[in-house]
């Protein structure tokens, strides 16, 4: 079934795919280095590697062409962490405690 | 019994809830790697979770740009998304059934591994030699190197796990024990480990 639709991605497609993943990355950094505040600066990453991760899923997996059951089950990780990360995060609503201390 | 198969065919084609022999369009291999994906992400989000929540509850956190060397750590992303391009290339290449060409992109991607993992022990190695460890730092929070340690190292193995991978992948493709499937479920994993890092360069370093 996979041979009816590989061919519909040419090398040329995969050098794009290649060269705007690089730009992500590029914006991904400065980001890093961005004199902005830290919940913003997250949710911008969040953003930056949302994009990079569907892109290469989309494409140098080939999920697009894939069945849209088959590209649902995939979501599920991302899914759960989201749940996973809601439970754990309200302990605390990123204000420290005295759980861990420095040295 | 054919026109039962084509029935069979048809209606899989029909639907995409519809079950059947192939329920998701795929073959079984292909299917069985997505699986194991979708198990090994939930792994790593796992790690990154236990790294969020420890981040969160700690009062400071050290710098990372003062702690790693981050032109370094860019330049492991780049050959990264570089040898997923290749990778990509050489599943094409196996697709158009041009098993030399697909070798060669093969072959690069491999590369990419080890430059990665090279840079990996050097990046390791210097943090040792700065007294790093599992359960103490010199930067303050001892959970800063246990995470380090234990996701960095975690994804590690999986490249070191992909490069054995491909190897094997790019060798039965030399000696004509090729197919488009092999190299294709290799790519997939090879991706999903560009995909780990991805959140690992996003949420480690650069947060």
């Amino acid at each position: 079934m996979a041979e009816q639709h590989e061919h519909s991605i040419t090398y040329k497609t995969y050098l794009w795919t290649w060269f705007w993943l690089l730009v992500l990355t590029s914006l991904a950094l400065g980001l890093g280095y961005a004199p902005i505040g830290e919940r913003l600066k997250a949710m911008l990453l969040v953003c930056t590697t949302l994009a990079k991760i569907l892109v290469i899923a989309a494409i140098f997996m080939h999920l697009r062409y894939e069945r849209i059951n088959l590209i649902l089950i995939t979501f599920a990780p991302l899914i759960l962490a989201v749940i996973l990360f809601s439970f754990t995060f309200p302990e605390t609503l990123g204000t420290p405690t005295h759980l861990i201390t420095v040295r | 019994m054919e026109s039962s198969l084509a029935a069979e065919q048809q209606r899989i084609l029909a639907s995409d809830w519809g079950g059947g022999k192939s329920p998701f369009g795929t073959s079984w291999s292909k299917f069985m790697m997505w699986i194991f994906i979708i198990s090994d992400a939930l792994t790593f989000a796992g790690f990154l979770i236990a790294y969020g929540f420890m981040r969160s509850i700690s009062p400071s956190w050290p710098k990372q740009t003062e702690v790693f060397n981050m032109v370094l750590i860019t330049f492991m992303t780049f050959i990264l998304i570089s040898s997923s391009a290749t990778m990509a290339m050489a599943v094409g290449a196996a697709r158009a059934r041009n098993p030399k060409l697909a070798v060669r992109f093969l072959g690069l991607t491999i590369v990419g591994g080890f430059i990665f993992l090279g840079c990996q022990a050097f990046e390791w190695s210097h943090l040792i030699e700065e007294g790093a460890r599992l359960t103490s730092n010199p930067w303050g929070v001892p959970q800063f190197a246990a995470a380090f340690f234990v996701i960095t190292g975690f994804h590690g193995f999986h490249v070191f796990s992909g490069v054995t991978i491909l190897a094997i992948v790019a060798l039965r493709a030399v000696v004509g024990k090729y197919s488009g499937d092999q190299v294709e479920n290799a790519g997939l994993y090879w991706h999903f480990v560009d995909v780990v890092w991805v959140f690992v360069f996003a949420f480690f370093y650069l947060l």
